[in-house]
């Protein structure tokens, strides 16, 4: 026997354990076992190790089970709760779109009539308009920035 | 494909489109049950991998929530244990390297006393002790091991993976999968030479 055909057993050897062997394969291997002490020595110590690696236990307890569903449970409520918060937001924002740009006309006339009626001039209402337009944005900004400030706050301190 | 093998085929294939399916609607009594059902394939996939039972415990929480969150990205045309592998497997990962700047590869080798390993089944005291005995030698040896070896080695010999969902999860080529479990075989056997006598 060749060093070739122990490589070539050895290989096959581990190839059966791993994918399985062609019919062929299983044949020539088989004799080559029949006449090779140190590769059947070789072949029975694979068995061994596979069967050994199948048969070690490791379970999970129940409380670690219990405690990730819980944990998985209140993270789907809060990416529920996150999403419905989302939704609300963004049909608050396309309201908000339609109103303004259905009331922004009513109310440039009626800016333009009260500097008529109060004989200030044309750059002082304009003014005045804008800032009428803005103030609730910067209002709503101002409050957004201040609460994520502080729920921020609160999960840094539910963290710790 | 005959009759059974077809039978079969379509019965997982349907199992995995629920999955999906519930996956994406983030169906919390689904997620109960697969944390049921893959609760000791994916902890010991993991303590393999972390190289302790703690931190394992700790990935297997992090894992569920990982796949509520991402679980839309499943697709349901591959079997749900792969993409679950694949997430735990990148999970702990990430975890690793923040810990320590580090790769798989140094990962677990400590800890391997650590193992509480629970014995099943009835048996003798004896054989509970041989047993443990054996089931201790092997970790120790696999511990020993590099690390996508041993990887290699649990998802084939305990997950019973095919070698295709082994190259899946860890994202490397058959044929890359294939050496790591030969060359893995070849350091433990002396290792474990005489095991189980």
């Amino acid at each position: 026997m060749t060093q070739d055909s122990h490589e070539q057993a050895r290989e096959w050897i581990a190839s059966a354990g791993v994918e399985g062997l062609a019919g062929l394969q299983q044949a020539w291997l088989r004799s080559h076992l029949e006449g090779c002490p140190s590769c059947r020595e070789y072949a029975e110590a694979a068995e061994q190790l596979v069967r050994s690696l199948r048969a070690v236990p490791v379970a999970a307890d129940r409380f670690l089970v219990r405690r990730t569903q819980l944990r998985v449970r209140a993270r789907a409520r809060e990416l529920r709760q996150r999403r419905e918060r989302f939704a609300l937001v963004i049909l608050s924002c396309a309201l908000v779109a339609i109103s303004s740009a259905l009331s922004t006309t009513l109310v440039w006339q009626g800016f333009e009539w009260l500097g008529r009626w109060t004989q200030l001039p044309n750059p002082v209402w304009q003014v005045g308009f804008v800032l009428f337009w803005i103030a609730p944005t910067i209002a709503a900004s101002v409050l957004f920035l201040a609460h994520g400030t502080h729920l921020s706050g609160i999960n840094r301190s539910s963290r710790g | 494909m005959n009759a059974t093998a077809c039978y079969f085929v379509t019965g997982m294939e349907q199992e995995n489109g629920e999955i999906a399916r519930g996956l994406r609607r983030r169906d919390a009594d689904l997620l109960d049950r697969l944390i049921e059902q893959y609760q000791h394939r994916l902890l010991r996939y993991l303590i393999y991998l972390a190289g302790n039972r703690e931190t394992a415990e700790d990935l297997f929480q992090e894992t569920w929530l990982r796949v509520l969150e991402r679980g839309g990205q499943y697709d349901g045309k591959h079997n749900f244990s792969t993409w679950l592998f694949a997430v735990a497997r990148n999970l702990t990962i990430d975890v690793l390297r923040k810990k320590k700047p580090v790769s798989l590869d140094t990962a677990g080798t400590e800890g391997a006393e650590a193992w509480d390993i629970p014995a099943t089944g009835q048996a003798s005291a004896f054989d509970l002790v041989a047993e443990q005995a054996q089931s201790e030698r092997v970790t120790r040896a696999l511990y020993g091991i590099p690390s996508e070896y041993r990887e290699a080695l649990v998802l084939r010999f305990h997950e019973e993976l095919s070698l295709n969902e082994i190259a899946a999860i860890t994202r490397v080529p058959l044929g890359t999968v294939k050496s790591r479990i030969y060359r893995g075989l070849n350091i433990l056997m002396p290792r474990l030479k005489g095991a189980g006598e």
